[in-house]
């Protein structure tokens, strides 16, 4: 997979999460992960489909999630409900839009589709013919994974 | 030339954010949560409505309150906030103001004080999740 697909995803979430979170974020060593990976309990997918295809996953533990939540709506929150869900789906959102603008700008035609929550212990994502790369980004709250396997269109 | 005269309006509804008399209605947002206020202030923004002020806890929003005061039509009041929670934030507005336009913005679980709040002259509540049908049905309801 070319690093260009995932760079704008990582940015995008990157200064997005500082943002919201006001917090500093770190960005760790990115890497590669052919066919099954972890998942880590609570992951944002959302879909693309064009001249590149594939899926992100913004992907980050049940504590983490209800501590990112908890901090965007200025409240305490306890447990993984509506709002953490509805939350986290919108910080997807937030970062889908802003990196997928960046891959229009350079000449990247494709759709997304709108961000579903899955959460659940000892999931496993397994992307067959297509590689993931992994940021791992750091901060106060815990650890989140921005997960890009994305390639070019199959005959495009 | 009156332009609205000469072109076919392919889109007859008045945005709800703008008062009887076509002025676009104020509105003050106290939220400890910047990611909350940003949400509040686009869905309102988008029908019209002004954001004349934006406050991070209590204290400051009874503040800005005064200083806009009356150029102010509306405040949405997030009820968990550092320094002043929004309830006593709330007693405080209508205390200066009792005819204050306050709607209260509240996670799940806080029936007790939601409740506290109207009785107290809050004219809704919205209880999070915000979206746009929610925040817009219930800050409308709240002043006309």
């Amino acid at each position: 997979m070319r690093v260009e697909y995932i760079n704008p995803f990582v940015e995008s979430a990157f200064s997005i999460i500082k943002e919201v979170l006001q917090t500093d974020v770190s960005r760790d060593e990115l890497y590669l992960k052919k066919s099954t990976q972890p998942v880590l309990g609570v992951a944002a997918i959302v879909g693309l489909a064009g001249d590149v295809e594939g899926r992100v996953l913004i992907d980050m533990s049940q504590e983490t999630a209800i501590k990112v939540a908890s901090t965007m709506n200025g409240e305490e929150l306890t447990s993984m409900d509506e709002l953490v869900k509805a939350t986290i789906t919108e910080l997807a959102n937030m970062v889908t839009a802003q990196a997928v603008t960046k891959l229009h700008e350079l000449g990247f035609k494709f759709d997304l589709t709108p961000p579903a929550i899955i959460t659940g212990e000892n999931m496993q994502v397994s992307d067959i013919n297509v590689e993931a790369l992994i940021v791992p980004l750091g901060l106060p709250h815990g650890k989140i994974e921005i997960n890009v396997a994305i390639r070019e269109r199959l005959g495009a | 030339m009156k332009t609205t005269s000469d072109f076919p309006s392919i889109n007859e509804r008045v945005p709800e954010g703008l008062s009887t008399e076509g002025r676009p209605l104020r509105v003050l947002i106290v939220d400890d949560s910047m990611f909350v206020t940003k949400q509040i202030s686009q869905i309102l923004s988008s029908e019209g409505f002004d954001i004349v002020g934006t406050a991070g806890d209590g204290a400051e929003g009874v503040e800005k309150y005064k200083e806009l005061y009356p150029d102010v039509d509306l405040v949405t009041m997030d009820i968990t906030m550092p320094r002043m929670d929004g309830v006593t934030a709330l007693e405080k507005i209508i205390e200066f103001d009792k005819e204050a336009n306050v709607v209260m913005v509240s996670a799940l679980g806080k029936q007790d004080l939601v409740k506290k709040s109207l009785m107290l002259g809050a004219k809704n509540y919205i209880v999070k999740p915000l979206d746009r049908k929610k925040v817009l049905e219930r800050v409308i309801s709240a002043i006309k």
